[in-house]
Protein backbone atom coordinates (compact mmCIF):
# COMPACT_ATOMS: atom_id res chain seq x y z
CA UNK A 1 0.00 0.00 0.00
CA UNK A 2 1.20 3.55 -0.64
CA UNK A 3 3.17 5.53 1.99
CA UNK A 4 0.52 6.42 5.08
CA UNK A 5 0.24 10.35 4.15
CA UNK A 6 -1.12 9.34 0.55
CA UNK A 7 -3.55 6.90 1.40
CA UNK A 8 -6.64 7.16 -0.50
CA UNK A 9 -9.17 7.16 2.90
CA UNK A 10 -7.73 9.31 5.49
CA UNK A 11 -7.70 8.13 8.91
CA UNK A 12 -10.89 8.44 10.97
CA UNK A 13 -13.44 9.13 8.38
CA UNK A 14 -15.34 5.40 8.43
CA UNK A 15 -14.69 6.17 12.16
CA UNK A 16 -16.91 8.82 12.97
CA UNK A 17 -19.19 7.51 10.46
CA UNK A 18 -19.75 4.80 12.65
CA UNK A 19 -19.88 6.42 15.58
CA UNK A 20 -22.86 8.87 14.31
CA UNK A 21 -24.76 5.59 12.79
CA UNK A 22 -24.40 3.91 16.69
CA UNK A 23 -25.41 7.31 18.32
CA UNK A 24 -28.63 6.82 16.29
CA UNK A 25 -28.98 3.41 16.83
CA UNK A 26 -28.66 4.00 20.46
CA UNK A 27 -31.65 6.93 20.40
CA UNK A 28 -33.42 4.00 18.42
CA UNK A 29 -32.89 1.38 21.58
CA UNK A 30 -34.37 3.67 23.77
CA UNK A 31 -37.06 4.40 22.05
CA UNK A 32 -37.76 0.95 21.48
CA UNK A 33 -37.98 0.21 25.22
CA UNK A 34 -40.79 2.99 25.72
CA UNK A 35 -42.80 2.35 22.11
CA UNK A 36 -42.96 -1.91 23.29
CA UNK A 37 -44.62 -0.50 26.82
CA UNK A 38 -46.71 1.52 24.89
CA UNK A 39 -47.80 -1.12 22.68
CA UNK A 40 -48.04 -3.37 25.60
CA UNK A 41 -50.40 -1.10 27.52
CA UNK A 42 -52.54 -0.21 24.35
CA UNK A 43 -53.02 -3.85 23.96
CA UNK A 44 -54.54 -4.32 27.44
CA UNK A 45 -56.54 -1.68 26.68
CA UNK A 46 -57.87 -2.45 23.43
CA UNK A 47 -59.29 -5.94 25.10
CA UNK A 48 -60.95 -3.76 27.72
CA UNK A 49 -62.49 -2.07 25.17
CA UNK A 50 -63.44 -4.80 22.78
CA UNK A 51 -65.97 -6.17 25.86
CA UNK A 52 -68.10 -3.22 24.23
CA UNK A 53 -69.33 -6.11 21.61
CA UNK A 54 -70.67 -8.01 24.32
CA UNK A 55 -71.52 -5.35 26.95
CA UNK A 56 -75.29 -4.33 26.87
CA UNK A 57 -75.21 -0.39 27.02
CA UNK A 58 -76.77 0.69 30.17
CA UNK A 59 -73.81 -1.46 31.16
CA UNK A 60 -71.66 0.12 29.12
CA UNK A 61 -69.57 2.89 31.40
CA UNK A 62 -67.91 0.21 33.07
CA UNK A 63 -66.03 -0.76 30.37
CA UNK A 64 -65.08 2.48 29.58
CA UNK A 65 -64.26 3.77 32.64
CA UNK A 66 -61.90 0.52 32.62
CA UNK A 67 -60.32 1.48 29.42
CA UNK A 68 -59.93 5.24 31.00
CA UNK A 69 -58.04 3.84 33.75
CA UNK A 70 -55.50 2.01 31.20
CA UNK A 71 -55.28 4.98 28.83
CA UNK A 72 -54.28 7.36 31.55
CA UNK A 73 -51.34 4.58 32.28
CA UNK A 74 -50.50 5.26 27.75
CA UNK A 75 -50.73 8.89 28.49
CA UNK A 76 -47.90 8.72 31.20
CA UNK A 77 -46.03 6.30 28.92
CA UNK A 78 -46.68 8.77 25.68
CA UNK A 79 -45.06 11.94 27.91
CA UNK A 80 -41.89 9.83 28.27
CA UNK A 81 -41.60 9.04 25.19
CA UNK A 82 -42.64 12.49 24.47
CA UNK A 83 -39.68 14.23 26.54
CA UNK A 84 -36.85 11.58 24.69
CA UNK A 85 -38.39 12.34 20.96
CA UNK A 86 -38.00 16.00 21.22
CA UNK A 87 -34.38 16.05 21.85
CA UNK A 88 -34.12 14.63 17.94
CA UNK A 89 -35.16 15.87 14.63
CA UNK A 90 -39.25 14.93 15.09
CA UNK A 91 -39.49 13.34 11.75
CA UNK A 92 -36.26 10.99 12.03
CA UNK A 93 -37.56 8.66 14.37
CA UNK A 94 -41.21 9.13 13.77
CA UNK A 95 -41.19 5.92 11.64
CA UNK A 96 -40.34 4.40 15.54
CA UNK A 97 -43.61 5.20 17.00
CA UNK A 98 -45.84 6.20 14.38
CA UNK A 99 -47.76 3.09 14.69
CA UNK A 100 -48.14 2.87 18.42
CA UNK A 101 -49.29 6.63 18.52
CA UNK A 102 -52.26 5.73 15.54
CA UNK A 103 -52.89 2.75 17.92
CA UNK A 104 -53.31 4.77 21.32
CA UNK A 105 -55.31 7.50 19.75
CA UNK A 106 -57.80 4.57 18.22
CA UNK A 107 -58.13 3.64 21.91
CA UNK A 108 -59.09 7.59 22.99
CA UNK A 109 -61.31 7.44 19.76
CA UNK A 110 -63.21 4.91 20.89
CA UNK A 111 -63.13 5.29 24.45
CA UNK A 112 -64.70 8.45 23.72
CA UNK A 113 -66.91 7.43 21.15
CA UNK A 114 -67.93 5.09 23.69
CA UNK A 115 -69.05 8.23 26.22
CA UNK A 116 -65.53 8.03 27.55
CA UNK A 117 -63.66 11.18 29.02
CA UNK A 118 -66.49 12.95 30.48
CA UNK A 119 -68.73 12.44 26.90
CA UNK A 120 -71.47 11.21 29.21
CA UNK A 121 -73.11 10.46 25.47
CA UNK A 122 -72.62 7.96 23.43
CA UNK A 123 -71.53 8.81 19.48
CA UNK A 124 -68.88 11.85 20.31
CA UNK A 125 -66.17 12.49 17.47
CA UNK A 126 -63.36 13.21 19.89
CA UNK A 127 -61.58 16.06 17.41
CA UNK A 128 -57.50 16.07 16.95
CA UNK A 129 -57.08 18.86 19.60
CA UNK A 130 -59.26 16.83 22.04
CA UNK A 131 -57.33 14.01 21.60
CA UNK A 132 -53.81 16.12 21.96
CA UNK A 133 -54.91 17.87 25.04
CA UNK A 134 -56.23 14.26 26.49
CA UNK A 135 -52.52 12.94 25.62
CA UNK A 136 -50.99 16.18 26.81
CA UNK A 137 -49.04 16.52 23.48
CA UNK A 138 -49.11 18.99 20.70
CA UNK A 139 -51.05 18.22 17.81
CA UNK A 140 -49.99 18.83 14.07
CA UNK A 141 -47.34 21.20 15.00
CA UNK A 142 -45.97 23.30 12.45
CA UNK A 143 -43.20 25.82 14.03
CA UNK A 144 -41.65 24.22 16.03
CA UNK A 145 -39.41 20.18 16.31
CA UNK A 146 -41.27 18.55 18.93
CA UNK A 147 -43.45 15.06 19.18
CA UNK A 148 -47.04 15.84 18.39
CA UNK A 149 -49.82 14.07 17.12
CA UNK A 150 -49.96 13.83 13.35
CA UNK A 151 -52.77 14.24 11.00
CA UNK A 152 -52.17 11.87 9.30
CA UNK A 153 -52.30 9.23 12.41
CA UNK A 154 -55.25 10.91 13.44
CA UNK A 155 -57.23 9.95 10.76
CA UNK A 156 -55.75 6.56 10.05
CA UNK A 157 -57.08 5.97 13.86
CA UNK A 158 -60.52 7.09 12.99
CA UNK A 159 -60.47 4.81 9.98
CA UNK A 160 -60.24 2.08 12.42
CA UNK A 161 -62.73 3.65 14.54
CA UNK A 162 -65.13 3.59 11.37
CA UNK A 163 -63.90 -0.10 11.41
CA UNK A 164 -65.07 -0.74 15.12
CA UNK A 165 -68.20 0.76 15.08
CA UNK A 166 -69.25 -1.48 11.67
CA UNK A 167 -68.60 -4.19 13.97
CA UNK A 168 -70.11 -2.73 16.92
CA UNK A 169 -73.56 -1.79 14.53
CA UNK A 170 -73.81 -5.58 14.13
CA UNK A 171 -73.43 -6.62 17.80
CA UNK A 172 -75.63 -3.63 19.18
CA UNK A 173 -78.37 -5.62 17.36
CA UNK A 174 -77.75 -9.08 18.83
CA UNK A 175 -77.40 -7.44 22.53
CA UNK A 176 -81.41 -5.98 21.67
CA UNK A 177 -80.19 -2.59 21.36
CA UNK A 178 -81.80 -1.15 17.78
CA UNK A 179 -81.04 2.74 18.19
CA UNK A 180 -77.16 2.26 18.39
CA UNK A 181 -76.81 0.83 14.49
CA UNK A 182 -78.59 4.25 13.49
CA UNK A 183 -76.36 6.52 15.41
CA UNK A 184 -73.78 4.48 14.30
CA UNK A 185 -74.66 4.95 10.70
CA UNK A 186 -75.06 8.68 10.59
CA UNK A 187 -71.70 8.90 12.38
CA UNK A 188 -69.44 6.94 9.92
CA UNK A 189 -71.81 8.55 7.07
CA UNK A 190 -70.74 12.01 8.51
CA UNK A 191 -66.96 11.08 9.24
CA UNK A 192 -66.96 9.45 5.36
CA UNK A 193 -68.51 12.64 4.10
CA UNK A 194 -65.21 14.52 5.58
CA UNK A 195 -62.88 12.46 4.14
CA UNK A 196 -64.33 12.68 0.46
CA UNK A 197 -63.09 16.27 0.31
CA UNK A 198 -59.56 14.85 1.30
CA UNK A 199 -57.65 15.22 -1.75
CA UNK A 200 -55.10 11.83 -0.72
CA UNK A 201 -52.05 11.06 -2.55
CA UNK A 202 -51.09 6.94 -2.91
CA UNK A 203 -50.56 6.14 0.23
CA UNK A 204 -51.34 4.39 2.97
CA UNK A 205 -54.06 6.95 4.13
CA UNK A 206 -55.83 6.71 0.67
CA UNK A 207 -55.80 2.92 0.76
CA UNK A 208 -57.53 2.77 4.42
CA UNK A 209 -59.97 5.52 3.36
CA UNK A 210 -61.15 3.67 0.41
CA UNK A 211 -62.29 0.74 2.64
CA UNK A 212 -64.90 3.04 4.44
CA UNK A 213 -67.40 2.98 1.31
CA UNK A 214 -67.72 -0.59 2.50
CA UNK A 215 -68.59 0.41 5.93
CA UNK A 216 -70.99 2.61 5.50
CA UNK A 217 -72.30 -0.40 3.06
CA UNK A 218 -72.01 -2.48 6.02
CA UNK A 219 -74.05 -0.46 8.84
CA UNK A 220 -76.43 0.82 5.92
CA UNK A 221 -77.31 -3.29 5.44
CA UNK A 222 -77.95 -3.82 9.69
CA UNK A 223 -80.30 -0.90 9.49
CA UNK A 224 -81.89 -1.84 6.36
CA UNK A 225 -82.67 -5.25 7.78
CA UNK A 226 -83.85 -3.34 10.59
CA UNK A 227 -86.32 -1.39 9.24
CA UNK A 228 -87.13 -4.09 6.97
CA UNK A 229 -88.09 -6.22 10.24
CA UNK A 230 -89.56 -2.88 11.78
CA UNK A 231 -87.19 -3.15 14.78
CA UNK A 232 -86.15 0.27 14.26
CA UNK A 233 -87.16 2.31 17.42
CA UNK A 234 -90.24 4.73 16.73
CA UNK A 235 -89.24 8.07 18.20
CA UNK B 1 -76.29 13.21 21.85
CA UNK B 2 -79.31 11.15 20.79
CA UNK B 3 -81.00 9.47 17.67
CA UNK B 4 -81.35 12.52 15.40
CA UNK B 5 -82.97 10.84 12.57
CA UNK B 6 -85.90 9.13 11.79
CA UNK B 7 -85.52 5.49 10.18
CA UNK B 8 -86.79 6.61 6.76
CA UNK B 9 -84.21 9.12 6.51
CA UNK B 10 -81.16 6.40 7.77
CA UNK B 11 -82.70 3.78 5.01
CA UNK B 12 -81.51 3.96 1.27
CA UNK B 13 -80.25 7.26 0.99
CA UNK B 14 -76.73 7.65 -0.27
CA UNK B 15 -76.46 11.56 -0.13
CA UNK B 16 -77.14 12.98 3.32
CA UNK B 17 -77.42 16.31 1.94
CA UNK B 18 -81.43 14.74 0.98
CA UNK B 19 -82.41 13.90 4.24
CA UNK B 20 -83.87 17.31 5.62
CA UNK B 21 -82.94 17.02 9.65
CA UNK B 22 -84.04 18.92 12.83
CA UNK B 23 -81.38 19.79 14.64
CA UNK B 24 -78.16 18.96 12.09
CA UNK B 25 -76.97 21.21 9.24
CA UNK B 26 -77.70 19.02 6.03
CA UNK B 27 -74.24 18.93 5.53
CA UNK B 28 -71.95 16.22 7.91
CA UNK B 29 -70.87 18.10 10.82
CA UNK B 30 -67.37 17.75 10.78
CA UNK B 31 -66.90 19.27 7.56
CA UNK B 32 -64.43 22.31 8.85
CA UNK B 33 -62.61 19.59 10.71
CA UNK B 34 -61.54 17.69 7.25
CA UNK B 35 -61.37 21.17 5.72
CA UNK B 36 -58.43 22.10 8.27
CA UNK B 37 -57.03 18.55 7.45
CA UNK B 38 -57.53 19.23 3.22
CA UNK B 39 -55.65 21.98 3.47
CA UNK B 40 -52.81 20.77 5.44
CA UNK B 41 -52.70 17.67 3.50
CA UNK B 42 -52.35 19.87 0.29
CA UNK B 43 -49.52 21.97 1.54
CA UNK B 44 -48.07 18.70 2.49
CA UNK B 45 -48.46 16.83 -0.78
CA UNK B 46 -47.43 20.09 -2.55
CA UNK B 47 -44.17 20.22 -1.07
CA UNK B 48 -43.61 16.76 -0.98
CA UNK B 49 -43.70 16.34 -5.02
CA UNK B 50 -41.84 19.56 -5.56
CA UNK B 51 -38.84 17.67 -3.63
CA UNK B 52 -39.06 14.76 -5.53
CA UNK B 53 -38.92 16.35 -9.13
CA UNK B 54 -36.14 18.23 -7.20
CA UNK B 55 -34.42 14.77 -6.28
CA UNK B 56 -35.28 13.70 -10.39
CA UNK B 57 -33.74 16.28 -11.57
CA UNK B 58 -30.92 16.19 -9.24
CA UNK B 59 -30.39 12.56 -10.11
CA UNK B 60 -30.41 12.79 -13.56
CA UNK B 61 -28.09 15.79 -13.52
CA UNK B 62 -25.30 13.57 -11.37
CA UNK B 63 -25.89 11.18 -13.59
CA UNK B 64 -24.59 13.45 -16.63
CA UNK B 65 -21.51 14.74 -14.50
CA UNK B 66 -20.31 10.96 -14.01
CA UNK B 67 -20.98 10.09 -17.41
CA UNK B 68 -18.59 12.67 -18.51
CA UNK B 69 -16.23 12.19 -15.71
CA UNK B 70 -15.85 8.99 -17.16
CA UNK B 71 -14.64 10.47 -20.20
CA UNK B 72 -11.33 11.10 -17.82
CA UNK B 73 -7.77 8.75 -17.57
CA UNK B 74 -6.24 10.30 -15.54
CA UNK B 75 -5.38 10.53 -11.39
CA UNK B 76 -4.99 13.00 -9.24
CA UNK B 77 -4.51 15.26 -11.86
CA UNK B 78 -6.90 18.46 -12.64
CA UNK B 79 -10.21 17.55 -14.48
CA UNK B 80 -9.35 18.17 -18.35
CA UNK B 81 -10.97 21.91 -19.48
CA UNK B 82 -13.94 19.90 -21.35
CA UNK B 83 -15.15 17.93 -18.33
CA UNK B 84 -15.34 20.79 -16.72
CA UNK B 85 -17.24 22.81 -19.17
CA UNK B 86 -19.80 20.32 -20.09
CA UNK B 87 -20.21 19.44 -16.41
CA UNK B 88 -21.20 23.49 -15.75
CA UNK B 89 -24.25 23.27 -17.06
CA UNK B 90 -25.33 19.98 -14.98
CA UNK B 91 -23.48 21.32 -11.77
CA UNK B 92 -26.11 24.82 -12.25
CA UNK B 93 -28.94 22.66 -12.39
CA UNK B 94 -28.22 20.79 -9.36
CA UNK B 95 -27.51 23.94 -7.06
CA UNK B 96 -31.00 25.73 -8.33
CA UNK B 97 -32.75 22.85 -7.61
CA UNK B 98 -31.18 22.33 -3.96
CA UNK B 99 -31.77 25.60 -3.82
CA UNK B 100 -35.20 25.38 -4.08
CA UNK B 101 -36.30 22.90 -2.12
CA UNK B 102 -33.89 23.80 1.29
CA UNK B 103 -36.69 25.68 2.64
CA UNK B 104 -38.94 22.58 2.64
CA UNK B 105 -36.20 20.83 4.58
CA UNK B 106 -35.96 22.93 8.11
CA UNK B 107 -37.10 22.56 11.59
CA UNK B 108 -39.77 20.08 11.99
CA UNK B 109 -39.99 19.37 8.30
CA UNK B 110 -36.20 18.39 8.52
CA UNK B 111 -36.29 14.81 8.01
CA UNK B 112 -40.04 14.52 7.11
CA UNK B 113 -39.12 14.74 3.45
CA UNK B 114 -35.98 12.10 4.15
CA UNK B 115 -36.85 9.77 1.77
CA UNK B 116 -37.92 12.17 -0.96
CA UNK B 117 -34.66 13.98 -1.49
CA UNK B 118 -32.35 10.79 -0.61
CA UNK B 119 -32.39 9.59 -3.90
CA UNK B 120 -31.17 12.84 -5.04
CA UNK B 121 -28.60 13.50 -2.38
CA UNK B 122 -27.53 10.12 -3.05
CA UNK B 123 -26.78 10.59 -6.61
CA UNK B 124 -24.71 13.87 -5.98
CA UNK B 125 -22.75 12.18 -3.65
CA UNK B 126 -21.57 9.74 -5.64
CA UNK B 127 -20.98 12.46 -8.24
CA UNK B 128 -19.14 14.48 -6.06
CA UNK B 129 -16.99 12.02 -4.69
CA UNK B 130 -16.03 10.18 -7.94
CA UNK B 131 -15.01 13.66 -9.41
CA UNK B 132 -13.09 14.46 -5.88
CA UNK B 133 -11.28 10.92 -6.21
CA UNK B 134 -9.90 11.75 -9.84
CA UNK B 135 -9.12 14.85 -8.76
CA UNK B 136 -7.01 14.20 -5.72
CA UNK B 137 -6.83 10.41 -5.51
CA UNK B 138 -8.56 10.54 -2.03
CA UNK B 139 -12.32 9.77 -1.17
CA UNK B 140 -13.98 12.92 0.52
CA UNK B 141 -15.21 12.38 3.83
CA UNK B 142 -18.22 13.03 5.05
CA UNK B 143 -17.50 16.33 6.70
CA UNK B 144 -16.33 17.32 3.69
CA UNK B 145 -19.26 16.26 1.89
CA UNK B 146 -21.79 17.76 4.35
CA UNK B 147 -19.98 21.27 3.65
CA UNK B 148 -20.17 21.22 0.00
CA UNK B 149 -23.44 20.14 -0.59
CA UNK B 150 -24.41 22.64 2.16
CA UNK B 151 -22.64 25.55 0.23
CA UNK B 152 -23.91 24.23 -3.15
CA UNK B 153 -27.57 24.12 -1.58
CA UNK B 154 -27.38 27.46 0.43
CA UNK B 155 -30.81 30.01 -0.50
CA UNK B 156 -30.54 33.48 -0.11
CA UNK B 157 -32.17 33.31 3.16
CA UNK B 158 -29.01 30.89 4.59
CA UNK B 159 -31.30 27.32 4.59
CA UNK B 160 -29.25 24.93 3.20
CA UNK B 161 -30.07 21.17 2.40
CA UNK B 162 -28.29 18.60 5.49
CA UNK B 163 -26.04 15.40 3.60
CA UNK B 164 -27.02 12.50 6.12
CA UNK B 165 -24.48 9.66 7.10
CA UNK B 166 -26.50 7.48 5.39
CA UNK B 167 -27.19 9.23 2.39
CA UNK B 168 -23.19 9.56 2.22
CA UNK B 169 -21.88 5.96 2.75
CA UNK B 170 -24.82 4.75 0.24
CA UNK B 171 -23.37 7.13 -2.27
CA UNK B 172 -19.80 6.05 -1.41
CA UNK B 173 -20.82 2.56 -2.21
CA UNK B 174 -22.43 3.45 -5.75
CA UNK B 175 -18.99 5.13 -6.19
CA UNK B 176 -17.59 1.79 -6.75
CA UNK B 177 -18.93 1.07 -9.64
CA UNK B 178 -18.16 4.44 -10.95
CA UNK B 179 -14.64 3.06 -10.21
CA UNK B 180 -14.84 0.13 -11.85
CA UNK B 181 -16.10 1.37 -15.04
CA UNK B 182 -13.30 3.87 -14.65
CA UNK B 183 -10.73 1.02 -14.08
CA UNK B 184 -11.96 -1.38 -16.96
CA UNK B 185 -11.93 1.18 -19.83
CA UNK B 186 -8.49 2.59 -18.57
CA UNK B 187 -7.06 -0.52 -18.38
CA UNK B 188 -8.53 -1.40 -22.33
CA UNK B 189 -6.70 2.02 -23.70
CA UNK B 190 -3.90 2.36 -21.10
CA UNK B 191 -3.81 0.17 -18.39
CA UNK B 192 -4.83 -0.03 -15.10
CA UNK B 193 -4.77 3.70 -13.57
CA UNK B 194 -2.06 4.54 -10.37
CA UNK B 195 -1.54 7.04 -8.31
CA UNK B 196 1.32 9.08 -9.33
CA UNK B 197 3.90 8.86 -6.64
CA UNK B 198 7.60 10.66 -5.73
CA UNK B 199 9.41 9.46 -8.35
CA UNK B 200 8.06 5.72 -8.31
CA UNK B 201 8.19 4.21 -11.86
CA UNK B 202 5.23 2.62 -12.44
CA UNK B 203 6.80 0.14 -14.99
CA UNK B 204 9.19 -1.50 -13.24
CA UNK B 205 9.35 -5.25 -13.58
CA UNK B 206 6.57 -7.35 -11.84
CA UNK B 207 5.05 -9.14 -13.73
CA UNK B 208 7.39 -12.06 -14.84
CA UNK B 209 7.88 -14.15 -18.06
CA UNK B 210 4.86 -12.49 -19.95
CA UNK B 211 5.64 -9.42 -21.21
CA UNK B 212 3.34 -6.78 -20.59
CA UNK B 213 3.09 -3.20 -21.07
CA UNK B 214 2.51 -0.23 -18.40
CA UNK B 215 -0.67 -1.82 -17.80
CA UNK B 216 0.18 -4.21 -14.99
CA UNK B 217 -0.07 -2.58 -11.23
CA UNK B 218 3.36 -2.95 -9.45
CA UNK B 219 3.70 -4.73 -6.19
CA UNK B 220 3.37 -1.58 -3.66
CA UNK B 221 1.82 1.21 -6.14
CA UNK B 222 -1.53 2.67 -5.32
CA UNK B 223 -3.86 2.02 -8.64
CA UNK B 224 -7.62 2.15 -8.66
CA UNK B 225 -8.00 -1.31 -7.36
CA UNK B 226 -6.03 -1.16 -4.69
CA UNK B 227 -8.12 1.86 -3.73
CA UNK B 228 -11.38 0.53 -4.68
CA UNK B 229 -10.51 -2.86 -1.81
CA UNK B 230 -9.32 -0.13 0.82
CA UNK B 231 -12.84 1.01 0.10
CA UNK B 232 -14.34 -2.29 0.61
CA UNK B 233 -12.96 -3.17 3.36
CA UNK B 234 -14.10 -0.16 5.04
CA UNK B 235 -17.32 -0.42 4.16
CA UNK B 236 -17.56 -3.73 5.00
CA UNK B 237 -16.41 -3.22 8.54
CA UNK B 238 -19.64 -0.39 9.17
CA UNK B 239 -22.26 -2.08 11.10
CA UNK B 240 -25.00 -0.41 9.84
CA UNK B 241 -27.49 -2.02 12.81
CA UNK B 242 -31.34 -2.02 11.86
CA UNK B 243 -33.82 -0.41 10.05
CA UNK B 244 -34.11 0.92 6.11
CA UNK B 245 -30.45 2.22 6.13
CA UNK B 246 -29.46 -1.49 6.29
CA UNK B 247 -31.58 -2.98 3.79
CA UNK B 248 -30.45 -0.15 1.71
CA UNK B 249 -26.71 -0.91 2.65
CA UNK B 250 -26.72 -4.55 2.32
CA UNK B 251 -28.06 -3.98 -1.43
CA UNK B 252 -25.39 -2.28 -1.98
CA UNK B 253 -22.81 -3.98 -0.44
CA UNK B 254 -23.36 -6.95 -3.28
CA UNK B 255 -23.30 -4.89 -6.05
CA UNK B 256 -20.10 -3.26 -4.41
CA UNK B 257 -18.37 -6.56 -3.76
CA UNK B 258 -19.03 -7.78 -7.33
CA UNK B 259 -17.68 -4.44 -9.01
CA UNK B 260 -14.16 -4.79 -6.91
CA UNK B 261 -14.32 -8.69 -8.29
CA UNK B 262 -15.03 -7.61 -11.94
CA UNK B 263 -11.47 -5.08 -11.98
CA UNK B 264 -9.99 -7.71 -10.25
CA UNK B 265 -10.73 -10.53 -12.98
CA UNK B 266 -9.83 -8.00 -15.55
CA UNK B 267 -6.68 -6.83 -14.56
CA UNK B 268 -5.95 -11.11 -13.90
CA UNK B 269 -6.49 -11.08 -17.71
CA UNK B 270 -4.51 -8.43 -18.65
CA UNK B 271 -1.73 -10.01 -16.60
CA UNK B 272 -1.96 -14.06 -17.92
CA UNK B 273 -3.14 -12.81 -21.52
CA UNK B 274 -2.05 -8.65 -21.84
CA UNK B 275 0.50 -9.68 -24.72
CA UNK B 276 -2.20 -11.47 -26.86
CA UNK B 277 -4.64 -8.89 -26.77
CA UNK B 278 -4.93 -6.96 -29.82
CA UNK B 279 -5.03 -2.91 -29.73
CA UNK B 280 -8.02 -1.65 -28.89
CA UNK B 281 -9.63 -4.58 -27.23
CA UNK B 282 -11.89 -4.27 -23.81
CA UNK B 283 -12.20 -6.99 -21.17
CA UNK B 284 -15.79 -7.95 -21.42
CA UNK B 285 -17.33 -6.89 -17.87
CA UNK B 286 -19.76 -9.33 -17.60
CA UNK B 287 -18.18 -12.52 -18.29
CA UNK B 288 -15.47 -13.52 -16.45
CA UNK B 289 -12.37 -11.40 -17.21
CA UNK B 290 -9.49 -14.13 -18.13
CA UNK B 291 -12.43 -16.23 -19.90
CA UNK B 292 -13.31 -13.35 -22.63
CA UNK B 293 -9.91 -13.71 -24.00
CA UNK B 294 -10.33 -17.06 -25.55
CA UNK B 295 -11.54 -15.47 -28.64
CA UNK B 296 -8.34 -15.20 -29.35
CA UNK B 297 -6.49 -17.91 -28.23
Amino acid sequence: MAANGDAMIQTGIFEDLQRKIDEDTAVKDALRDIVQSLEKQDRTTQSILSRSHSTATQDLQSVVKAAQTNIDKEIATIQQLSEIASKHPYYKFNYAWTRQMQDACYSVLLCGWLGGFGKGATGQLMTIEDVGSLMKVPVNLKDRDAFHLTIEEYLLALISLLEELARLARNSVTLGDHRRPLQIAQFIKDVHAGFQILNLKNDTLRKRSDGIKYRVKEVEDVVYDLSLRGLLPKD
Amino acid sequence: MGVKRSHAEMSGRPKKQDAPTASDQPQSPFMPIFETFRAELDEHHARREEIIKASRDITAASKKIIFTLQRTRKLKEPLPQHVTKTNKDHHDIIAERLKNVAKHLQGINSFRYARQISGGCQEWMEAASFQHYLETARLLSYEESRALLEQVSRDEEGRSVVLSPEDYVLGIYDMTGELMRFAITAMATQGLPTIPLEADDPNADAAGAIEVDSSVPVAGQRNVLTDMRLLRSALEGIDAGSGPFAKDAEKKMEVMRTSVEKVEKSLYGLIVRGAERPKGWMPDMDAGGGRAIEVEG
